[in-house]
């Protein structure tokens, strides 16, 4: 177990700055998100962290040691791809009996370890097979006790989630979350998936053309964002125009509609979305503003305003955030 | 094989039959020729025996030269072998200064004409002393086999995904464990097929050997001062032996990559 510490860390290809003057501390037994859309240079940091990779600039320390130019065996980190990356010779309990191996750890110890650390991922009664006969959610499993087999100080997922169906990764998240709060490891996970970065971590960071835009809890990412990029990133943005000139952003749970004549701004139903609990509407809006889009979003009860139809449109000041 | 005028498919069609055929004739007129009675050259022949393997097997020399090239073979497909490997792995995985000058380095033997590497194989032999020994001629063979290996292992590394080596490296795996216990496994059938193809290589290989082998003799090299020479039935023999020899090892690695999956790239 162990912090994680960046300090001015960048990373060019030529041109390209894949990390740029990133700073970041994620406390011991924290998890931490990275998030951000493709290229933004969140398998470069994570790569920079593991030591699959130097940075041109900047220091990074694990448990308070310098391991800027440690090379990755001597990091102690647990990796897992999206790809999974798993040892296609061998067998399941061969593959999580590896980081033992290099460990001089064998025999009977080693055996209880690794099937101790599939029992974790849920992963019983499979030791025999090879990865090919696993399905997408098995292998992903096995990536992770073999990842966590030999407590490792760091767990670093890569999108561990992101080649599986919706049903199948939220099912993983929710056991990802369990299996990290049970071993207390600090953890970093790489996503451009924001609702799995909401819903899983301590803290989210927001990466965007290598540089940091954000790093807060996933709450005050998502009402209170640092700027336009991170409001626009993490979910829908309503922006509304402020008396001061500003802009500000309005999520669409705090948007409320009603029948005209209870507020007083009226605004067009361009399209009703049924969600299940919820109807998303896409709204045009008619005074101040005419015809500026707005979302809302409204728990669904009873009956839902019609497309084409018009209604009232209000919100609190209180649910204003300037960006 | 999309597009294309009915005319234009036919016409190729025809001319990769013709061209099969061409190739193939020589091989179907040898192999009979081989167990022919008679006592000169002849097709087709007119009787069937064994007296030219007799001939070839109870000669000392084609022994010698049998020896000679299996010993040679042996050795420097073992050595192109891991060479090639080795600079494949370096230039697929490393990016460093003077990467593809290194990578047309390697490359070269199989792309200049085989008269030239010859010569500058000769000077370069001489120069050092190896001229006419064996040792000479294991480097040259080494040498003009790389290329080889190097086309093969290249496509078989650039095909297998880097981070299950980088995981790897994560878990604590040196370098030089992971290739052992897991880079290696996995490009097992290419290392087959690579090994076999410089082998053979080695093993037909005349051009190269005539210039520098000195008193070596080789089974190619005998073929064809015996054909300078005189027109004796034993070549016969000697090539469907050679023939025979190609053709079950190339079976192998196409048995051995279509199981692995692999063949297409690698032919590719
Ligand atoms: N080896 C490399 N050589 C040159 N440029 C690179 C290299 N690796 C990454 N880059 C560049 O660095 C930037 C960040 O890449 P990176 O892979 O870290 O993005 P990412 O956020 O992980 O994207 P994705 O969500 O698509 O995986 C990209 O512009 C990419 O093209
Ligand atoms: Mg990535």
């Amino acid at each position: 177990m162990s912090d994680i510490r960046l300090e001015g860390v960048s990373k060019r290809y030529g041109p390209v700055a894949a990390a740029d003057d990133v700073d970041l501390a994620v406390a011991q037994g924290e998890f931490v998100t990275i998030l951000g859309p493709s290229g933004s240079g969140k398998t470069t940091l994570l790569s920079l962290i593991a030591g699959l990779n130097r940075p041109t600039a900047g220091r990074i320390f694990i448990g308070g040691r310098d391991v800027t130019d440690a090379p990755a065996q001597e990091r102690n980190i647990g990796l897992v791809f999206q790809s999974y990356a798993l040892f296609p010779h061998m067998t399941v309990l061969e593959n999580v009996l590896f980081p033992l191996g290099v460990r001089k750890i064998g025999g009977a110890v080693a055996r209880s370890q690794a099937l101790d650390a599939l029992k974790l991922v849920r992963l019983e009664g499979l030791e025999d097979r090879r990865p090919s006969q696993l399905s997408g959610g098995q292998q992903q499993r096995v990536a992770l006790a073999r990842a966590i087999v030999f407590k490792p100080d760091i767990l670093l997922l890569d999108e561990p989630l992101g080649a599986l169906d919706r049903k199948l990764r939220e099912e993983l998240q929710v056991e990802l979350k369990q299996l990290q709060r049970t071993l207390g490891v600090t953890t970093i996970l790489v996503t451009h998936d924001q609702e799995e970065a909401l819903s899983l971590s301590d803290r989210i960071m927001v990466l965007d053309k290598g540089r940091t835009q954000q790093v807060a809890a996933p709450a005050e990412a998502y009402l209170k964002p640092a700027n336009r990029f991170v409001a626009e990133f993490l979910g829908i943005a309503n922006f509304v125009g402020l008396e001061d000139g500003r802009t500000g952003l309005v999520r669409p749970e705090r948007v409320r509609i009603g029948a005209i004549g209870t507020a007083a701004k009226t605004a067009r139903v361009v399209e009703a979305i049924y969600l299940g609990q919820m109807v998303r509407y896409h709204l045009a809006l008619e005074n101040g503003a005419a015809g500026a889009p707005m979302v809302a979003a409204v728990p669904f009860v009873g009956r839902a305003f019609a497309t084409g139809e018009r209604v009232a449109v209000s919100w609190e000041a209180a649910d204003i955030w300037p960006v | 094989m999309t597009g294309g005028s009915p005319w234009s498919r036919r016409a190729l069609a025809a001319v990769g039959v013709f061209g099969l055929v061409f190739l193939t004739v020589p091989l179907l007129i040898v192999v009979p020729m081989s167990f022919s009675s008679a006592r000169a050259l002849t097709f087709p022949p007119p009787g069937f025996s064994l007296r030219w393997y007799a001939a070839f097997f109870g000669d000392p020399r084609w022994m010698d030269a049998m020896w000679t090239s299996a010993a040679l073979a042996s050795l420097s497909s073992i050595a192109a072998l891991v060479l090639g490997s080795l600079a494949a792995y370096g230039l697929r995985r490393g990016s460093f200064a003077g990467r593809d000058w290194a990578e047309g380095n390697f490359m070269a033997p199989l792309i200049v004409p085989t008269i030239i590497a010859a010569i500058a194989l000769y000077l370069g032999l001489a120069k050092v002393g190896l001229l006419g020994s064996f040792i000479g001629l294991v480097v040259a063979h080494t040498v003009l086999n790389v290329p080889l290996v190097m086309m093969v292992m290249g496509v078989a590394i650039r095909e297998f995904d880097l981070r299950i080596e980088q995981v790897a490296w994560s878990l604590g795996a040196s370098w030089s464990y992971t290739v052992a216990k897991v880079v290696l496994p996995n490009l097992a059938p290419s290392v087959f097929a690579a090994w076999i193809f410089a082998f053979i290589g080695s093993f037909d290989e005349v051009i190269v050997t005539s210039f520098i082998a000195g008193r070596y003799e080789t089974v190619p090299k005998r073929m064809f001062n015996e054909l300078v020479l005189e027109v004796n039935p034993t070549i016969t023999a000697v090539a469907t032996l050679l023939i025979g020899l190609t053709v079950l090892a190339l079976a192998a690695v196409t048995v051995i990559l279509g199981r692995a999956g692999k063949l297409r790239p690698t032919l590719a």
